[in-house]
């Protein structure tokens, strides 16, 4: 018997049991499975979100993609001019900022707040991070100021309002005079030039002023405390560096997940367990459910399988046509599953979920949906198989009496 | 031709045992029609389903057309009822999701037959066991004795060699009977098949070249009815 008519044979009893079987049964089932499927794309999408998020707003408000800092013993980088300039000949290198960093006490109002100040050269600031243009108020810094601050909405705070743990000077508005103690024992009072919201928390309770004002305070020359650096595409900071390395850059380079610390990569790392749970759950309520409904299908059926192997048809035929059924109703349920989480994404996107760093966005990617389907599709096929291979072996005249 | 040597069925229900076929030895000829005739309980289905490859005897030996088919791998015999038997079962075994045309067509799907061929094929055999007007119906829509046509219709579409047929008229008017006895005869006739159908009816004895009596599960008594064509055959 030729292979095709088999399976001719099998699509049609396939299709004869969809059609004249129970629609709720079959309504029921296809909908577990969307269900099963959402469940496994859902969770992955948000999980590569909040990676997502991290990541950008990590590149754009706190670290460029890579990081030069000095080797150990060294508090700071020197001849920082120079070693801009040969780094921005670097292709793909698209900007450079030099940053000082120190930590200070602020005090507006009699309140007081310990953060972070930051010394920059605004244009190269502008060219690697994204701050300058998430002004709430007033303006960003100009290379020449010398007694301007700008501050993270966090640390400017607004009146009356205790931000729990998080350094506050509640309500510093633009134009408002702020004093900065160093911790050389040098204290600065500062006009507010602008406040900025970033949504990255690390940025938005720090604040900046001129690198040239800083290096004045602590007697600092052509030197910082770490270099950002801006690249042209994300995502490929380790072939930068890479590059940066062999151009023959002495100091440390860090791309910005190696700047962040474990901190991440453990969160991905739980994530991504958290995530292995729930897929693995969620298959073995596919399993199950897949195997119940073939179950009953061909229990119920017992008589009819008894019936086609009386009347000489195979039973390779019988399993397969429940196999077929299996994969109609899982290919059903995916599609119906990338309905649902088309309508959920659209849902998330418009009104996300906000995580510390900012808003997520679910990012579905087409490697998860195929990754679903696939799982779907070989855990229900066994699922169907073995029900039915099981009722199909029995003698045929006590399947026929029943 | 079939050859059924010294064939028991043994039932075992706990501790009783039902000997439902104590030993029957039987040859059918090719061409011949046979009738199977005793009494409810005698072991009459029994030794269908034995010489239909549905069942497998406790002990004996079964040869058609010199192949032993108890020797047969489950795949083989199903080929071989795909192939060679048409089988029409006492209590119908239609299947119920499918429409009387599709029980009949379903087996010409397997054998690979054309769309066209078995369309055609399974609706004549249809019109001639007078069911032309009930081809879309589903067993829920049929009368018992429709159901038990479109099972005949189904044993025969695809002319087997062997019909095996287990009280084919048990629920047809004497008319309808007649008329498929004179179907079966003119098959028989024409396309000399083998048949061997059971039957409780005096009457049908006309038809058959021999009788068969089972009683208790034993052969009683077989008699030779006839050599000449039936005149039913040419109608
Ligand atoms: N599956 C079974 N389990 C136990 N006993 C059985 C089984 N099938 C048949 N029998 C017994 O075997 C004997 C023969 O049964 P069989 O069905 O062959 O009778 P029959 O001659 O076809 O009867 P009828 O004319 O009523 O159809 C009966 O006594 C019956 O009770
Ligand atoms: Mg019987």
């Amino acid at each position: 018997m030729p292979v095709f008519a088999g399976l001719r044979v099998s699509a049609f009893l396939a299709w004869k049991s969809i059609e004249r079987g129970s629609r709720g049964t079959l309504a029921l089932t296809i909908m577990i499975i969307a269900l099963i499927f959402v469940n496994l794309v859902f969770l992955p999408s948000i999980i590569s979100g909040v990676v997502e998020t991290f990541n950008t707003q990590s590149i754009d408000f706190d670290l460029g993609n890579l990081v030069i800092e000095p080797r150990e013993g060294s508090q700071y980088l020197d001849g920082v001019a120079g070693l801009q300039k040969k780094v921005e000949r670097i292709p793909g290198v698209v900007g450079t900022s030099p940053r000082i960093t120190v930590g200070v006490t602020y005090f507006y109002r009699g309140r007081n707040a310990a953060s972070t100040l930051y010394g920059i050269t605004p244009e190269d600031e502008r060219s690697v991070t994204r701050i300058a243009d998430y002004m709430t108020a007033g303006e960003f810094l100009s290379s020449g100021d010398t007694d301007a601050i700008v501050m993270g909405a966090t640390l400017a705070g607004s009146e009356g309002e205790e931000v729990g743990g998080l350094p506050s000077l509640q309500g510093v508005g633009v134009g408002d005079s702020v004093e900065v103690a160093y911790p050389n024992g040098a204290t600065r009072t500062y006009q507010v030039k602008g406040i900025f919201k970033t949504q990255s928390f690390g940025v938005d309770t720090a604040a900046f002023v001129t690198s040239r004002e800083m290096s004045g305070v602590l007697g600092l020359d052509n030197q910082a405390s770490i270099i950002l650096v801006k690249t042209a595409v994300n995502g490929r900071e380790e072939e930068y560096k890479t590059e940066l390395l062999s151009y023959g850059i002495q100091e440390e380079i860090l791309t910005f997940r190696e700047k962040s610390g474990g901190f991440v990569d453990q969160a991905i790392q739980s994530f991504n367990i958290i995530n292995a749970i729930s897929t693995l759950v969620s298959l073995i309520i596919a399993i199950v459910v897949v195997f119940i409904v073939i179950f009953i299908n061909t229990v119920n059926r017992r008589r009819q399988i008894g019936i086609l192997k009386a009347i000489g048809i195979d039973q390779q035929i019988i399993i397969n046509s429940y196999v077929l059924q299996v994969l109609f109703i899982t290919a059903v349920g995916a599609l119906v599953g990338i309905g649902l989480n088309a309508g959920v994404t659209t849902y998330l996107t418009a009104y996300p979920l906000v995580f510390p760093g900012g808003p997520v966005y679910p990012d579905v990617e087409a490697s998860a949906i195929l990754r679903s389907i696939a799982s779907l599709f070989a855990v229900s096929v066994v699922a169907g198989y073995i029900p039915a291979w099981q009722i199909v072996r029995e003698d045929i005249l006590s399947a026929i009496r029943g | 031709m079939i050859v059924a040597e010294n064939l028991t069925r043994v039932y075992t229900m706990g501790r009783v045992e039902v000997r439902a076929l104590g030993g029957v030895s039987l040859e059918v000829a090719k061409g011949e029609f046979v009738g199977i005739m005793g009494a409810s309980g005698s072991g009459k289905s029994t030794l269908l389903h034995i010489l239909g490859l549905l069942d497998r005897p406790t002990s004996g030996r079964v040869m058609i057309d010199g192949t032993d088919v108890l020797a047969l791998s489950d795949h083989r015999r199903t080929l071989f009822r795909l192939n060679r038997l048409g089988y029409v079962f006492q209590d119908y075994a239609l299947i119920g999701e499918l429409t009387a045309l599709e029980n009949v067509y379903l087996t010409s799907l397997v054998r690979g037959a054309s769309k066209a061929e078995y369309l055609e094929r399974s609706a004549e055999i249809l019109r001639r066991v007078g069911l032309g007007d009930r081809m879309d119906h589903r067993q829920s829509e049929l009368s018992g004795g429709e159901q038990q046509r479109v099972a005949i219709a189904r044993a025969l579409v695809n002319n087997p060699s062997i019909l095996l047929a287990d009280e084919p008229c048990a629920n047809l008017d004497s008319q309808t009977s007649r008329s498929i006895l004179d179907l079966f005869a003119r098959l028989n006739e024409d396309l000399d098949q083998t048949i061997v159908m059971v039957s409780h009816e005096d009457w049908h004895k006309e038809y058959f070249c021999r009788i068969v009596t089972l009683r208790d599960g034993l052969i009683e008594e077989m008699v030779e009815c006839r050599k000449e064509p039936h005149p039913h055959g040419e109608a």
